[in-house]
Formats: C-alpha cells, sequence, structure tokens
C-alpha cells in the first residue's frame, strides 16, 4: 500500500543570482513502511521541508528515486502519487467555504456528487467540523483552519500523508491536543505519514521511528527510545532529549593501571575512573580524544552502591520542575545539567557532591563524531 | 486652558482643514457642472446657473436634441447639433473598455510569470520595464504613428484612424499595472497554489481558480485606474484618431475650442459626461475593492 522508498535522494537548488548553488539534501536513503509514522526532525535548514516536498512533487529531484507503494514516482505530477500534504500555514482557499476547501480536489477530479457530499461530510465528522462547514476559513481559529487543512487531506484518502510543521503556528495548548488528534487518526487511519518537525517532543511522542537530520544528511533513523537511549553519533545525542546530554571532552589515559577519562580542561578538570563494558570500550581509544556523554537523569544526588562515581561541583543554577530539579553544575571546563528527583532547594554557589552512573554512560571518538561501541 | 476646550479646538482645526480642502477638490468640478448648465459660451458667470442664466443648450447639444436659439439675426432658430457627441462617447467607452480588458489579461498572465516562474533575465526584465515606465508614452508618438501606418498596410483594421490601432498603442503602455498586480501576487503565499496542486489543479487551473479570485482587489483597482487614464486619453488618441467619427470624447471636447470661439459650455458638458462611466464604474467595483479578501487562507 502506502511504502516509501527513497534512494540516494539528491536536491540540489540551482544558484540564483546573487546566491550559489545550494546542496540542500545529499543522497540519503530512507525506507517508510507501509502505515508507519516517520518523524523528520532536525534543526532548521537541516532540509526536511525539502525532502517532504521532493516526496509530494512540488521540488524537482536532483538525483536519486523516491518510490511510493513500490512504482517511482519522480516523474509523476503531485496529485498522481497518492499523496495529500498539510502545510505549516494551512494554506487553505480563503474564497472557498470549508466545504468547498475539502471537495476542491474531489470536484476536479470529476467525482460524482453524492460520493463528494459522502467523503467531505465523513471526513467533517472525523475532525468535529459538520457544523461550520459554510464557513470560510476566515471565520475560524487557528486549531480549526488546521482542521479543515487535515481533512482536506483525508478526503483525498491519499497512500501517504505529508505534513509539514503542521502544529507549529498553534499555541502550546491547541498544540498538545492537535498532537494527540493526529495520533489518534493514524491509529485509526493506519495509513503512511511522514512527520516533519523541528520539535523533538512531537517527534518522540508521535513517531514509530524518528529520522534525524542534519545538514541535508540522515543522523539516524530508529524508534523513539532507541534513539534516547542509544544514539549513533554526538548531534543525535546533543539533539534529542531536553535537557541535553552532557558532553564531556577529553581523553583516556590510563594512570596507575586503571582506565580513566580526563577531561580537557585547564583547571579542576572531570577526573573519572572507568570499569565495565565503559573501560572496554575505552581501551581501544587509549590515548584518543574522546567524548564521554551523561544524560541528566543519570546523575544522582546520592550513592546508588558500587556503581556511581562522585563528583565534586558547585550549584550555577536550579530549577525546580516540580517533582524534579534540574541543577546546573559548575565542574570542570563546563557546565553539567543534573536531573535530580528531589524537592531540596539549591543555592546558587552551593557545593555539592553528585554521582554519575557512568554504567549509562556513552563514549563518542570526538574526530569521527560517532559512537564507541 | 480646559483639556475639554483644547480639544475642541483642535476638532475645529482639523473641520475647517478638512472642509477647506474639499472646498479645493470640489470647486473645479462644480463649476464645470454650473457652465455647463449656464447660459452662454463664457467660461466666467454665475456660479449657480438660475432663472435666466439656467439652461439646458449645452447639455441638447451634446445629447443630440434640437433646440432653440437666437441666431445672429436676433430671431430664434432650431439647432441641431453637428458635432456626433454620442458617437465620441460610444468611442470612448468602448476603447476605454476594450483596452482596459486587455491590459487585465495582458498584465495579469504576465505578474503571474514574474511572481511565480523562475525563467532566465526575469530580474532585468523587471527593472527594464521599471526604467521603460518612466518615458511618458507620448514621447514615442511619432514611432506609434509610424508604426500603425505601417500595422495598416498589412492589417488594416489595426491601421492608423481605427479603434483597435488605438488600443493596440495603449496595450504598450502595462509595465506599471504588470508590476502593481505583481506585488499583490508576492502577498499571497505559493502553498495555497501548492495546496491547488496538490488536489489536482494545473498550472492553468491554479491561475484561474485559486488566484484570481483572490486578486480580484487588485485587477479591480487595475482595471479602474487604466480605465480613467484611457477614457480622457488626449495626446495619442488626437494623433492616430483622425476623422470626426472616429474621435473619442477627449479628442473631441477639444475641438469645441477654437482659436477664435471657446465653446466652454459644451465642453464643460462632454466633460461632466466623460465623468458618468467612471462614476458607473466605481459604483459597479465597490464590493470588489473591499479588503479582507485572502484573508483567512494562511497563518500570516
Ligand atoms: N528555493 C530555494 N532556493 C535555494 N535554497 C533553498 C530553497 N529552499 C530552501 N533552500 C535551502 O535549503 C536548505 C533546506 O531548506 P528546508 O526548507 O528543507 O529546511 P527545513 O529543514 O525545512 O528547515 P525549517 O525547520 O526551518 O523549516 C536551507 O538551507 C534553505 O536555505
Ligand atoms: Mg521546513
Amino acid at each position: 500500500m502506502g511504502s516509501v522508498s527513497i534512494q540516494s535522494l539528491d536536491k540540489i537548488y540551482p544558484a540564483a543570482g546573487k546566491n550559489p548553488a545550494f546542496h540542500a539534501v545529499k543522497g540519503i536513503d530512507l525506507e517508510i513502511q507501509d502505515g508507519e509514522f516517520m518523524v523528520l526532525v532536525g534543526p532548521s535548514g537541516c532540509g526536511k521541508s525539502t525532502t517532504l516536498r521532493m516526496i509530494a512533487g512540488l521540488e524537482d529531484i536532483s538525483g536519486g528515486t523516491i518510490s511510493i507503494d513500490r512504482s517511482t514516482v519522480n516523474d509523476l505530477l503531485p496529485k498522481d502519487r497518492g499523496i495529500a500534504m498539510v502545510f505549516q500555514n494551512y494554506a487553505l482557499y480563503p474564497h472557498m467555504n470549508l466545504f468547498e476547501n475539502m471537495a476542491f480536489g474531489l470536484k476536479l477530479a470529476r467525482t460524482p456528487k453524492e460520493e463528494v457530499m459522502r467523503r467531505v461530510t465523513d471526513a467533517a465528522r472525523i475532525l468535529g467540523l459538520e457544523q461550520i462547514l459554510d464557513r470560510k476559513p476566515a471565520a475560524l481559529s487557528g486549531g480549526q483552519r488546521q482542521r479543515v487543512a487535515v481533512g482536506r487531506a483525508i478526503v483525498r484518502d491519499p497512500k501517504v500523508f505529508l505534513f509539514d510543521e503542521p502544529l507549529s503556528n498553534l499555541d502550546a495548548k491547541m498544540r498538545v491536543s492537535m498532537r494527540s488528534e493526529i495520533s489518534k487518526l493514524h491509529s485509526r487511519l493506519k495509513t503512511t505519514m511522514i512527520y516533519v518537525t523541528h520539535d523533538q517532543v512531537e517527534a518522540m511522542t508521535m513517531g514509530d521511528r524518528i529520522c534525524v537530520m542534519k545538514d541535508g544528511r540522515i543522523m539516524q533513523v530508529a524508534d523513539p527510545l532507541t534513539l534516547y537511549h542509544q544514539p549513533e553519533n554526538l548531534f543525535v545525542a546533543s539533539f534529542i532529549g531536553s535537557p541535553p546530554m552532557n558532553l564531556l571532552r577529553g581523553r583516556v589515559e590510563r594512570r596507575e593501571g586503571r582506565l580513566v577519562f580526563v577531561e580537557a580542561a585547564e583547571s579542576d578538570a572531570v577526573f573519572v575512573p572507568l570499569a565495565g563494558a565503559l573501560a572496554q570500550r575505552a581501551e581501544k581509544n587509549l590515548g584518543h580524544e574522546v567524548v564521554l556523554g551523561l544524560r541528566p537523569e543519570a546523575i544522582y544526588d546520592e550513592a546508588r552502591g558500587a556503581d556511581t562515581t562522585p563528583l565534586r561541583a558547585r550549584v550555577e543554577l536550579s530549577e525546580l520542575m516540580g517533582s524534579e530539579t534540574n541543577v546546573y553544575l559548575k565542574t570542570g571546563a563546563g557546565t553539567v545539567i543534573a536531573r535530580l528527583h528531589t524537592e531540596r532547594r539549591f543555592a546558587v554557589g552551593e557545593e555539592l557532591v553528585v554521582y554519575l552512573a557512568l554504567a549509562k554512560a556513552h563514549l563518542f571518538d570526538a574526530k569521527t563524531e560517532r559512537v564507541i561501541r | 486652558m480646559k483639556a475639554s476646550t483644547i480639544r475642541r479646538l483642535k476638532l475645529t482645526l482639523a473641520h475647517v482643514f478638512l472642509v477647506g480642502f474639499l472646498v479645493l477638490t470640489l470647486t473645479p468640478f462644480l463649476m464645470i457642472i454650473a457652465i455647463s448648465f449656464r447660459r452662454g459660451d463664457l467660461a466666467i458667470g454665475a456660479l449657480v446657473p438660475v432663472g435666466d442664466n439656467f439652461s439646458l443648450e449645452h447639455w441638447k447639444y451634446v445629447l443630440g436634441i434640437p433646440y432653440e436659439a437666437p441666431g445672429a439675426d436676433g430671431q430664434p432658430r432650431i439647432i441641431r447639433a453637428t458635432t456626433p457627441v454620442l458617437l465620441w462617447f460610444w468611442n470612448s467607452l468602448k476603447v476605454a473598455t476594450v483596452a482596459s480588458a486587455c491590459i487585465i489579461l495582458l498584465s495579469g498572465t504576465a505578474a503571474y510569470a514574474f511572481a511565480r516562474m523562475r525563467f532566465a533575465l526575469r530580474g532585468l526584465l523587471l527593472k527594464s520595464l521599471l526604467v521603460l515606465q518612466v518615458f511618458p508614452m507620448v514621447l514615442a508618438l511619432v514611432a506609434l504613428y509610424a508604426l500603425l501606418q505601417l500595422i495598416g498596410d498589412f492589417l488594416p483594421p489595426f491601421g492608423l484612424n481605427t479603434h483597435p490601432g488605438l488600443i493596440l498603442t495603449y496595450l504598450g503602455g502595462i509595465a506599471i499595472y504588470i508590476w502593481m498586480i505583481k506585488g499583490y501576487f508576492d502577498t499571497i503565499p505559493v502553498s495555497i497554489e501548492e495546496s491547488a496542486k496538490i488536489d489536482g489543479a494545473t498550472h492553468f487551473q491554479a491561475f484561474v481558480r485559486i488566484l484570481l479570485p483572490m486578486s480580484a482587489p487588485i485587477f479591480a483597482v487595475v482595471f479602474i485606474l487604466s480605465f480613467i487614464s484611457h477614457i480622457s486619453e488626449y495626446p495619442i488618441a488626437s494623433v492616430v484618431l483622425q476623422t470626426e467619427r472616429q474621435w473619442t470624447l477627449a479628442v473631441g471636447a477639444q475641438s469645441f475650442l477654437y482659436e477664435q470661439n471657446y465653446l466652454w459650455g459644451k465642453f464643460a458638458a462632454t466633460a461632466v459626461l466623460s465623468g458618468l462611466p467612471i462614476t458607473a464604474l466605481f459604483l459597479a467595483c465597490q464590493r470588489f475593492l473591499i479588503s479582507g479578501l485572502t484573508s483567512g487562507g494562511v497563518k500570516e
């Protein structure tokens, strides 16, 4: 049905006027299963929209192939690809009422009247728009408008839904409710959806799998938990998770017969002895520049057996989040963030000993930025 | 002074200014109307033509209705207009309407290309359009005359002394309209047309069914501006149209002003007459001029 296969896809925007040519998507490969909810996430300008628009057929493909349902669509018009798209700015037809907005595509395809009626009212019912079908878009709230845009997509009965940051124009509350509404829609329709966002909460909560992009390349494709717990590289490690993973630059050395990680710092460098699996991985990189990554929640305010390593630090700032507290600790060369499960208040400048759960630490090669396994 | 006094003073001053401004703009207009209803053909006279001063002779003349007037010997005579003013009026209407419609068609499609398509020399062409617009069309009068003569040799209906020929010259001056419409298209997000394309619309359908209806206000404005400037256009029309029956109102009205005899009354009546279609057009287009036609489609 709606599987999407992308092979060595390239996009080069040609030079225009004073702007030189720009290589926006650099040979990406991506397999999306039928019925899967795939999220494309990455920082601004990484090529998410460009990729999505190439799938939609709104942007020429510079190289590679895109197949939908196992047939190549490179040269097909958008309408013949079996896709529907929801835009960030809704892109409704302002001079038509909601019914006409949703029926426009069907009317162009000369669908029989009763069929149009049935499909539009079905979509309107799913989205709770039945009562306002004769209104113009100007008379709607932002959430309703985005719902109409989704309705217009549903009416097309596509093999693949494409969403380009559909919620980023809504206020925080609306965003949360639309998020779950789209998730519900997905489990109801079981249609393939490709969803572009730069909001990692959306990515983590909605995606069956997440594709993290950077500078026109795919950094990692995995389900949310794998992405969180086993990042392939430094970029994914720092991009996923909030507050972000602590990354300490330094090198692996052998001191008095033991492997240690020594932070690269002028003074007061973080110095942690390595043991267990981490030591095995470190051993291969003895003397190399490495990056030690540790999630904020892998730092505790009390010792937990032999598995934790104490670290002395000074409190720079603390954010009480309710059930937990994010504490920014000055140590070594930079700041380490710890997410502590305590309601204790921390004073700025307070000296503190925290305990690092090094068994949960990640080790990256500082040069290639890839994880060390 | 109390605050309320100051406020009242400010209000009064504002009103005085506005009324003065109104008087300034309305006086010439009212004078023209007065002259068209005043006996005789003098430029100066009673501001409000009543009683003996009042006469419909100019209007009757202009509308081709015979009327009685004292002859050279003092005896009343029936006077019938020898000039086909109503025909001129019809010519003007025809030329201005057809020219404006063609201008909408040409500048609309050109503006679409400039706003939505990327092609070689696009920027250069846009800029040169603007530069060329700086030179008034009148400067090219000789060239236009020669061109029309040439065209007339091959295609007589489009040659000198024809209305299609005159309209053809008017179609040369659309750069400003292209810029206006392009500016409007630029404010309409491309994603709306992209939506239409995903919905299955062709380039042309997206243009006609999506972009055009959203652009009604700018097309109304362009039509009105073009209509106004062409219904009263004199220099080119006076050169291109050579026989009386082909004249437009602007050219014909000028013929009332001889060296020795300025027929101000008839001139004024023709002037008011040429203003009527413009007024009618304004009233007809008003509903398209409302703003907000494009609002609601996208998140601004
Ligand atoms: N029409 C264009 N011509 C030239 N360069 C373009 C064009 N469209 C996009 N780009 C460039 O391609 C890169 C990728 O753009 P794209 O819109 O795909 O980013 P994105 O990942 O969607 O970012 P965002 O999160 O900001 O929407 C950007 O650096 C952008 O400047
Ligand atoms: Mg984008």
